[in-house]
């Protein structure tokens, strides 16, 4: 005899619905149309296409690096690095043109290979050698760093030629042409992290990294992978601003990663690992532009601006606990 | 003699398990009273209860003759002189050996701060009566050796004035040499007045050190002996004497041919040379007593500790074990010992945690086929009868049965053809361990090869086909179903020297020697 309450159970879809409306993202619906509203009310420059295409363009290379951000604070991790891999690929590239005489394509791939290694060479240590991953990319954020300005030598690659600049400061199909790689970055985290054996497998580490392991998820392989894919994510991040500001100088890029898990921890991943989902991170985000961009055009200067975020993202976890506590145990 | 501690029907109870029921125990100024029990007899709780870690639902304390509410945390045993040296030592590694002795109640300067030397001082002079004058009372705890630790707790215990100490199970880790300075220390302080319960699983210690022994079995009182009016085996028939009844309905399975085979296989510290062979549709009972290597040698054939040397057959092939996929790829299911930290991941769902093991399996394309995750969900909630109002209720609202019986629905999702339990029924309620004993029995009547991890007695006698006894890493006797009794078993749990074999002769010897030693 079964004992399960067949018709009360919920459906799948109406949960979801349930989830999203008492989770993080819920909440950021709300905070994101509330921000529109009175930003709309108070520039009129905000509310316009150019505007928002202008920031969505902005905001591509944080957001390329909190898509694996994401991956690696669900597992209960971080990557403090990403900010000076991001720097290195981007002095790297220059470099290997301008110094070394590379053609420009070929410069670009090795770039974005330098920072895949990089990120590699993280992900070994973490996984075999067993550094906390807080350590690990605390050293390596200095350690790239220094390399960036070892390899620059204080001096910026600039005279790039034309078609290079096609990716950062034009369009394709009417939009910023980094917004593609943002759009199809994003689309492929996402059906990942939901709807794969290896999406599930990062959940249940951060749940419980002992428990994935007996149940024969292989913990280290998925480590490794998703360490170097926040190399390799900041590799082409790296080359995206390039193209966008014309110039690399070896401090690009500098405290870049607190404004990545800024966003994916307003997105409502768990810095304890095991909760987050890649719609959370992409809203947190353009919460996080909005704001910047909105507040900036109504003339509120750049300090109080940083308040405003850090109060939005303290206001939007409290309330995130409050409805869980409230609503979510029923 | 009035005693300085006693205690009178005392009962505890956790979620799904009677821990303690009506026990009494008491101990005299002066005296060692051992305490012991098997696996899971209420030891712990216990001595938790007299050292106020946890408070008894019912029952009376009284401390010097005096009638007094039981202690609702530590503080106040401390403060009512109770002292208790656990296995695990509460030292700091970092702090020096004085700073550890006086902590949170160092010697003060008038003006309030630590006086240092008197603190020095004072830790010698505690060394000194203990008779152990060549400890360096400067030198980092972490820097010394396991029998020093133990020392500095017991001097940590005077310098709280302690005038009951709890010792469990001291000797466990302890060099021979070790044990003989402690023995001396605890004589020392019998002289003293000190009163001392002694939780131990050798025997023979405590015929050499205590005056009396008070049994428990299944958290229940059983007996109080003068050492020099008891025996060894009749301690063990104390311990585990228990009339096994028709709880566990094992069913009788054809055995064919060998499935999981293990030769002198290696993973040090904890496995030493096992040899083991389970066949298709035979249940093997793995017993010993925690620490045993019982679990550690599961976790080797699971690939979680790969082993350094031997060898593992499957079907009578030859196989390489590196980690858990291997293990699963080969058929080999493991239901782990600890359900909330290495069988699930609790909090995430139903659904969730039975597809785990299974994932690569439940695929469309790259992706998780969800109506199959989800009916596979069902189909378990169904067979296992799991309770619960939907597959997608997170784990940790389940009750323990129900949430066994997740760990063994996924598990079972992966079809195996060796299945390994650890303690399958640990803290689960009587009906869930009925069900999870038939899931078993049905699961050999269909051809699995099942060995079966457990501490509880009735359990090993009553569904093993063949019960193997491990100690200290090895295996140290086999019995068929008909040959094992309670009594040969628990022998070769215990007995320190020797097999199993010549179990019945040890016992005996176990008397003798202990006479010797009083």
């Amino acid at each position: 005899m079964s004992t399960r309450e067949a018709q009360r159970e919920p459906s799948e879809w109406s949960l979801t619905l349930r989830e999203f409306f008492l989770g993080q993202e819920g909440v950021l619906v709300v905070f994101l149309v509330i921000a529109v509203v009175v930003l709309a009310f108070t520039s009129q420059n905000f509310l316009t296409s150019k505007n928002l295409l202008n920031q969505a363009r902005l905001m591509t290379e944080v957001g390329l690096l909190a898509l694996p951000m994401t991956y690696i604070i669900i597992t209960g991790g971080i990557d403090l690095s990403v900010g000076s891999i991001f720097g290195f690929s981007a002095v790297m590239l220059g470099w290997l043109w301008q110094e070394q005489g590379f053609p420009l394509e070929v410069a670009i791939v090795a770039s974005i290979v330098i920072g895949t290694l990089a990120g590699l060479f993280n992900a070994l240590f973490i996984v075999y050698v067993r550094v906390p991953p807080i350590i690990m990319t605390l050293a390596t954020l200095a350690l790239y760093r220094g390399l960036a300005y070892g390899v620059s030598q204080a001096r910026s690659a600039r005279g790039y030629p034309e078609w290079f600049f096609r990716f950062g400061q034009e369009d394709t199909f009417g939009i910023p042409t980094q917004i593609w790689f943002f759009i199809v970055a994003s689309i492929i985290t996402w059906i990942v992290l939901a709807r794969t054996p290896f999406g599930r497998g990062l959940y249940a580490i951060g749940n419980n990294v002992t428990g994935a392991r007996f149940s024969g998820i292989p913990v280290d392989r998925y480590l490794l992978v998703i360490y170097t894919f926040s190399g390799f994510m900041a590799g082409l991040a790296g080359f995206l601003f390039t193209s966008r500001v014309s110039t690399t100088r070896a401090d690009s890029g500098t405290g870049m990663e607190l404004d990545v898990i800024a966003a994916v921890v307003l997105g409502g991943t768990s810095i304890m690992g095991g909760r987050g989902t890649i719609p959370g991170t992409i809203l947190g985000l353009v919460l996080i532009q909005l704001l910047k961009n909105g507040l900036s055009l109504s003339g509120v200067k750049g300090d109080a601006t940083i308040v405003v975020i850090g109060s939005v993202l303290i206001l939007s976890i409290l309330i995130n606990n409050f409805l869980q506590r409230r609503f979510a145990q029923a | 003699m009035q005693p300085i501690l006693e205690l009178t029907n005392i009962s505890k109870r956790f979620p799904g398990v009677q821990a303690l029921q009506n026990v009494r125990f008491d101990v005299l100024p002066g005296e060692v009273h051992a305490l012991i029990g098997e696996n899971g007899a209420g030891k712990s709780t216990l001595i938790k209860i007299i050292s106020g870690v946890y408070k008894p639902d019912e029952g009376t304390l009284r401390l010097d003759g005096q009638e007094r509410p039981p202690f609702s945390n530590p503080r106040e045993a401390q403060a009512a002189g109770i002292a208790t040296i656990y296995q695990e030592l509460s030292l700091y590694p970092e702090l020096s050996a004085a700073e550890n002795i006086f902590m949170g109640h160092a010697p003060r300067t008038r003006f309030g701060a630590v006086d240092w030397g008197r603190m020095r001082r004072e830790a010698r002079e505690l060394l000194a009566s203990l008779e152990i004058h060549d400890l360096d009372v400067n030198r980092k705890i972490g820097t010394l050796s396991v029998g020093n630790r133990q020392r500095i707790e017991i001097a940590k215990a005077l310098s709280l004035n302690a005038r009951i100490l709890v010792m469990d199970e001291p000797t466990a880790a302890l060099t021979e040499a070790d044990v003989e300075q402690l023995f001396r220390i605890v004589r020392l302080l019998q002289e003293r007045g000190v009163a001392i319960i002694y939780i131990s699983h050798r025997l023979q210690e405590i015929f050499t050190l205590a005056d009396r022994v008070t049994v428990l079995r299944d958290g229940e009182y059983v007996a109080t002996r003068r050492v020099t009016e008891t025996s060894e085996p009749e301690l063990i028939s104390m311990m585990v004497g228990r009339t096994v009844d028709d709880l566990f309905p094992k069913l009788p399975a054809e055995i064919g041919e060998p499935l999981l085979e293990v030769r002198d296989l290696w993973r040090r510290p904890y496995t030493l040379g096992v040899n083991l062979t389970v066949r298709a549709g035979e249940i093997v009972g793995l017993a010993g007593l925690i620490g045993s290597g019982r679990s550690e040698l599961a976790q080797t054939i699971f690939g979680i500790m790969p082993a350094q040397s031997g060898q593992i057959l499957i079907e009578g092939k030859p196989v390489r074990i590196r980690h858990p996929g291997d293990a699963m790829r080969l058929g080999i299911a493991y239901v782990p010992e600890e359900r909330g930290s290495q069988g699930l991941i609790r909090q995430m769902t139903i659904r969730q945690n039975i597809s785990l093991a299974v994932l690569r399996a439940l695929t469309r394309g790259p992706f998780i086929d969800r109506q199959g995750e989800k009916s596979l969900a069902e189909r378990m909630i169904d067979t296992l009868n799991i309770r619960a109002y939907s597959t997608n209720q997170i784990v940790n609202k389940l009750s323990g049965g129900n949430q066994q019986k997740v760990v063994v629905g996924k598990w079972l999702a992966s079809q195996p053809r060796i299945l390994i339990m650890d303690e399958p029924t640990r803290g689960i309620d009587v009906g869930a361990k009925a069900e999870v004993h038939r899931l078993m029995s049905q699961l050999a009547q269909q051809g699995m090869a099942i060995l079966m991890i457990s501490s509880e007695m009735p359990e090993i006698l009553g569904m093993s086909d063949r019960v193997v006894v491990m100690r200290e890493g090895r295996v140290v006797g086999e019995f068929s179903r008909e040959e094992a009794t309670q009594e040969k078993v628990a022998t070769a749990m215990m007995s320190v020297e020797n097999g199993a074999s010549d179990a019945a002769e040890l016992a005996v010897d176990g008397v003798q020697t202990g006479a010797k030693g009083r």
